[in-house]
């Protein structure tokens, strides 16, 4: 009971950062029907542009970064670090769109597959330019003090054992509910949530009754950087030991995502949410209930057993071939 | 003086008769000349037909006329402005809607969004106003929908409203089609095949809807047709397409008698018997 507990706590928050990092998938697969395979590498971004502003801020409110014992700042900087993180890759989300992929809208879609694997490839190496964030793994400082705020004791096979909920997982569940919620508010409530939901479905005639696709396209990449920019933030919380940019660990964070958003059903935005919540749960609760060697195993067996029988993934609807 | 009146009695309170003049316009595509230079003067009000064999590139002049296509010569004017060159959604914007002959409505929408997205375009309020839900864009929004409502209530689809756009029937999906393209408030309006798949009555009815909405929004309207009865019952001159030329223009029944449109229809023996 115990362990349930705490493997569940740990599937919610882990599902929290896959979920976030699909949205940004398969809001692109939606509109685009490609996979922006650099889209993994915002979330790096994302992550180490948080840890280099906290190691400029953290001077300025009279802390020292580097010290591993040093106290938290105050809430306010953590939170202007995420907007910041935020606001960064937005724009860097854009700029990638704008210059890389949209030069390509009329080609096949796989010249544009190959390209996001060369900007994938580039932003990696990018960063580990020693201007840059460097090619060594980094401690991120913590910008939340890891408080206990419940420990329940619960029954468990040896007796009574205590479970703690900590503040990092707590906001890191709450900071991604309240952008899968605003991002369902923006989606399915707005006008631009409309025109993306209309290009998505026809993006020639989207144009043709005056829809501006080509902004309706940048807003859609800069939604899903942000998203991944705050789950890069997260994760930094939560793992505070960020490798290097071009690490096999980041990889791995992207295609799991990629994954929840196949799972889901790919171009679905609640699918993926869902995706990520479950591939979430297979991989936690096999490393603990069976072997936690095999994690990714789980994973990718998961995924291809869903393709099997449900090609579509869990809400996705089936594909009609246009004719 | 004079002249202008004269000028006025022939074409009352309009400033130029011709409001979509086409000159030479054309695409290939590889070796394929598709369209090669196409050309028509649609004035206002006018209701003009495009017929032709299939594959004649009737769906490719509109492609070229509403930006899909960038035409790879000859000009495109809109009262008098140049339109070649414009994006697909710029050609909306100045004044060019249509619908499309296989119906590509948003399948995931509503009836009532369907049209409200294709009124968007005229909005003005941006990106910062949508997510703050300012007072002004509030007013503009419920503009919208009015506007939108009242265009439904030309096929009375007003009652079906939240339904989504797949559940309606085939018909009232080709209305539902002319309905969005209004409500870009358009000066022309092109219509691809608005009447096929329709049975007889279905068509009629089309035809007077068509007259209608031409009467009551002040449109002009180019309109590709199988349907011969249809299009020599509306349309005040026709213009046929054949192999991606125009071999023929005039009044229905100009048309009807023209060898060479006989030909075209009918192999070249037919029309010389």
């Amino acid at each position: 009971m115990a362990d349930f507990a705490q493997t569940l706590m740990t599937t919610l928050a882990v599902g929290s950062l896959y979920a976030l990092i699909a949205l940004g998938y398969t809001m692109v697969y939606g509109i685009l029907k490609f996979i922006n395979f650099a889209h993994s590498d915002i979330v790096v971004l994302g992550a180490w542009i948080s840890f280099t502003l906290t190691r400029w801020l953290f001077p300025a409110v009279g802390l020292d970064a580097h010290n591993p014992d040093s106290p938290a700042p105050p809430l306010w900087l953590g939170a202007s670090i995420l907007i910041a993180a935020v606001v960064a890759c937005s724009l860097i989300g854009f700029v990638i769109e704008r210059f890389a992929y949209r030069p390509l809208r009329k080609a096949p879609r796989l010249n544009v597959l190959i390209t996001a694997i060369g900007v994938s490839l580039l932003l990696q190496n990018l960063g580990q330019l020693s201007f840059m964030f460097g090619p060594s793994p980094q401690k991120m400082p913590a910008l939340l003090s890891n408080v206990e705020l419940w420990r329940l004791s619960l029954p468990s096979s040896g007796g009574a054992r205590n479970v703690v909920i900590g503040l990092v997982d707590v906001m890191i569940v709450g900071t991604s509910a309240v952008l899968m919620i605003a991002l369902e508010f923006l989606v399915f409530r707005t006008k631009i949530g409309t025109a993306m939901r209309a290009v998505s479905y026809d993006l020639e005639a989207s144009a043709l009754m005056g829809i501006p696709v080509d902004r309706i396209i940048s807003y859609t990449f800069m939604l899903g950087s942000a998203l991944a920019a705050a789950a890069g933030f997260l994760y930094a919380l939560k793992y505070p030991g960020l490798n290097q940019p071009a690490h096999t660990t980041w990889v791995l964070l992207g295609l799991k995502a990629f994954v929840a958003a196949v799972i889901g059903g790919i171009g679905n935005v609640r699918g993926a949410v869902l995706g990520g919540f479950v591939i979430a749960a297979v991989e936690q609760f096999g490393a603990y209930y069976l072997s936690s060697s095999y994690r990714d195993v789980y994973v990718f067996a998961l995924l291809i057993a869903i393709l099997l029988v449900r090609p579509s993934g869990l809400l996705g609807s089936t594909v009609r071939e246009k004719v | 003086m004079t002249n202008v009146s004269t000028a006025n009695r022939t074409a009352p309170n309009q400033a130029s008769p011709t409001l979509l003049a086409v000159e030479g316009i054309g695409i290939r595509f590889g070796g394929l000349k598709a369209v090669d230079g196409f050309s028509i003067n649609l004035p206002r009000r006018g209701l003009y037909g495009l017929i032709g064999p299939n594959g004649a590139g009737k769906t490719t002049v509109f492609n070229l006329l509403t930006g899909v296509y960038q035409t790879q010569a000859g000009r495109i004017f809109l009262d008098s402005r140049n339109l070649v060159g414009l994006k697909a959604h710029q050609v909306v914007a100045a004044g060019i809607a249509r619908t499309f002959q296989n119906i590509r409505l948003f399948p995931g929408l509503n009836v009532l969004d369907n049209v409200q997205l294709a009124g968007q375009l005229h909005a003005r309020e941006g990106l910062a106003s949508t997510l703050l839900r300012t007072r002004r864009y509030a007013h503009e929004e419920s503009e919208i929908r009015r506007k939108a409502f009242e265009l439904l209530g030309l096929f009375g689809l007003q009652e079906r409203c939240l339904e989504p756009a797949t559940s309606l029937s085939y018909g009232h999906q080709r209305h539902l089609e002319i309905v969005r393209a209004l409500a870009a408030n358009p000066k022309v309006l092109l219509l691809d095949e608005p009447a096929a798949g329709l049975n007889s009555q279905e068509k009629l009815e089309l035809a007077k809807s068509i007259r209608h909405i031409r009467d009551t929004f002040d449109l002009a309207i180019l309109l590709i047709e199988h349907d011969m009865g249809l299009v020599m019952d509306i349309c005040e001159q026709i213009t046929v397409l054949d192999h991606g030329e125009v071999i023929a223009h005039g009044t229905p029944h100009e048309i009807q008698n023209d060898p060479k449109v006989i030909a075209a229809y009918l192999g070249a023996d037919a029309a010389t018997v």
